[in-house]
């Protein structure tokens, strides 16, 4: 890892660490949301900037993670937290395991986006129609809970310390994504991305990466969800429903597909828009859109594209000035995914 | 020499368009073994089927003794199948170096290597960047190693597709067209690079290649096909005292400018 990019998520973990002392309630609620969106957005992207597959309807690993957890702690109390954030991370896991085993075997493009769409909206429906999970109100009133981690109890009722808890586990939860991303795994899937049939022919069971990764979105997408129950102690329909679905396409593009780091960026930006624009209601679907075309025609590898670019330049302007040939990939537009 | 390669009456359609029309041929350990044959002859869509890319509408293909006609392509691979495609496949968004260091990683966790890489590893082991490295001097592109694979020219991606094919150690390499498009230095370069790996390591060779002189310094066997049948099959002089040969093939191609 580069200085300027450690530096660069240090003073973010700063910054988040310390936003409950120095902000107030509404902006630190707002920022845990966007946490939580930035974790189910990294989920998404793992698949469609790293593997080239576009799931269009991964707000139902979102919403099954956070039904089950909102049901847990409603509920069950008896259920510790953590077995209820682990347990939602492999009922994601099973649930793309199985649509992935009937999805993924014959293709990955536009049929596992449409099967995607169908079967998230088909789940919110369902939820939608179960008296159990509260209907179309959805189940409010989620207690946040208590953690037993043995030698201590972490007490996560007030809003404060469930931010906290919050901050560590996204963080958790990007850590691994990245590690799986920047290693071996994530190299394989990117050739998947790249060239599915050159990648075969080095070996690769292409089948079995394209479902594992799925595996791994789906799981993380629902612990993301399970986390934003107790954060927003409200889960509805709407979770699942195909406009959420969107929420990490549009991040990943807006902050780039093909960088990690990206749908970060590209979830920090739209939270920042639709915050500054709270008040002008319509403002902020204007202003998010005029930016994605803006971002789309100008940019189209994201803002993290355009940061590598300044970048290059910086380090090398005299590959810069000599024609665009020698900067680094980011630079050129490609198709990130199939779909 | 025991047979490594044995397809048998391959037959395979697009549509309604028949491609090949029962083709039969064996391939012994460590030979070189050239297909060739007018353009639309069909030799790619038999390396499809030969590799596993395509499946054939009937006839077999076994591979070291195995019946693989069914067996998906990375199968093939692990049991030493190697390839390029006609038109080089790379990975463009990757470095020249990265493309090596996947296809090392890629053989090593799919045989179950012990040096396999760990998933929280998130650097190339320095093993296998060496291994990459030595595969990239040996098709003579180290020096670009760190430059983005989508930049090459196009016989310098033909050369990394090689070295992409040889990081998976292959029993037997499938080469199609590999001099096609490069410069007569470089034809003669990669003929070279050929013909000292076969001497290295005893490597099996199928390739097809529309430059004879590729060939006839390469080819211990030659396979003509024409319309998806196959013509002859033979040693160098058998195939050039081959009247049929002369007038569907080289009859047109060899000595067409001649006379
Ligand atoms: N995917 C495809 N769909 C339909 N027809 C195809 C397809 N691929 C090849 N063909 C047809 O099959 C025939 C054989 O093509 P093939 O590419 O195997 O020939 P070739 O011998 O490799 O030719 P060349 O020397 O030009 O590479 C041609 O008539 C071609 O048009
Ligand atoms: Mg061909």
């Amino acid at each position: 890892m580069k200085p300027i990019h450690f530096l660069a998520i240090a003073a973010a973990l700063v910054v988040l660490a310390s936003l409950p002392v120095w902000a107030n309630q509404g902006v630190t609620f707002i920022v845990g949301l966007a946490l939580v969106e930035a974790v189910f957005a990294l989920s998404w992207n793992l698949l469609f900037g790293f593997t080239g597959m576009a799931s269009f309807g991964h707000a139902a690993f979102f919403a099954i993670g956070g039904y089950l957890c909102g049901a847990g702690l409603r509920y069950a109390t008896g259920v510790p937290f953590l077995a209820l954030l682990g347990g939602a991370g492999a009922l994601g896991a099973l649930t793309a395991f199985l649509v992935g085993l009937v999805a993924l075997r014959r293709s990955s493009g536009i049929h596992f986006a449409i099967l995607t769409l169908a079967l998230s909206e088909v789940l919110r429906v369902l939820i939608a129609y179960s008296t159990a999970l509260g209907r179309e109100d959805g189940l409010s009133a989620i207690p946040r809970p208590a953690v037993n981690l043995g030698v201590a109890r972490l007490d996560l009722t007030s809003g404060q310390s469930y931010y906290w808890f919050l901050l560590v586990a996204s963080a958790l939860l990007a850590w691994v994504l990245w590690l799986v991303a920047k290693g071996p795994l994530g190299r394989v899937l990117q050739t998947i991305r790249q060239d599915p049939e050159r990648a075969a022919f080095m070996g690769v069971d292409v089948w079995r990466y394209r479902l594992g990764a799925f595996t791994l979105s789906g799981a993380v997408a629902a612990v993301s969800g399970a986390l934003y129950a107790p954060w927003a102690q409200i889960i509805t329909p709407d979770s699942a429903h195909w406009i959420h679905s969107t929420q990490p396409m549009l991040a990943s593009l807006l902050g780039g597909a093909q960088s990690f780091w990206g749908p970060v960026i590209g979830t920090i930006l739209f939270t920042a828009i639709n915050y500054a624009t709270r008040t002008l209601i319509g403002l902020s679907e204007i202003v998010i859109g005029v930016v994605l075309l803006v971002i789309v025609l100008s940019a189209p590898s994201g803002v993290m594209g355009l940061l590598r670019r300044f970048e290059s330049r910086r380090n090398r302007p005299a590959a810069a000035a000599g024609g665009g040939a020698r900067v680094r990939a980011a630079t050129v537009p490609t198709p990130a995914g199939e779909a | 020499m025991s047979t490594l390669l044995s397809i048998a009456d391959i037959r395979k359609s697009y549509g309604a368009l028949e491609v090949l029309k029962g083709v039969t041929l064996d391939v012994a350990e460590g030979e070189t073994f050239a297909i060739i044959g007018p353009n639309g002859a069909g030799k790619t869509t038999l390396f499809r089927v030969m590799t596993g890319e395509a499946p054939c509408n009937a006839g077999t293909v076994r591979y070291a003794g195995r019946d693989v006609t069914r067996a998906p392509a990375f199968e093939r691979v692990r049991l030493g199948m190697g390839r390029t495609f006609q038109v080089a496949r790379i990975f463009p968004d990757f470095t020249v170096e990265e493309n090596v260091i996947v296809a090392v990683e890629a053989r090593r966790s799919s045989r179950g290597d012990a040096a396999a890489p760990r998933w929280f590893q998130t650097r190339p082991r320095a093993d296998v960047r060496a291994e990459a490295m030595e595969q990239l001097e040996r098709v003579g592109l180290a020096d670009k190693a760190a430059s983005d694979a989508r930049f090459l020219s196009h016989g310098d991606k033909k050369r990394l597709e090689f070295a992409i094919a040889l990081a998976g150690r292959p029993k037997i390499l499938m080469l199609d067209e590999p001099t096609a498009g490069m410069s007569p230095a470089d034809r003669m370069a990669t003929a070279e690079l050929i013909r000292r790996l076969r001497g290295e390591s005893g490597l099996t060779v199928v390739m097809t290649e529309h430059d004879m002189d590729v060939i006839f310094g390469l080819a211990n066997r030659i396979f003509v096909m024409n319309h998806g049948e196959p013509i002859a099959c033979g040693t160098l002089d058998e195939i050039r005292a081959n009247p049929t040969v002369q007038e569907v093939y080289l009859g047109k191609e060899m000595y067409g400018a001649e006379g």
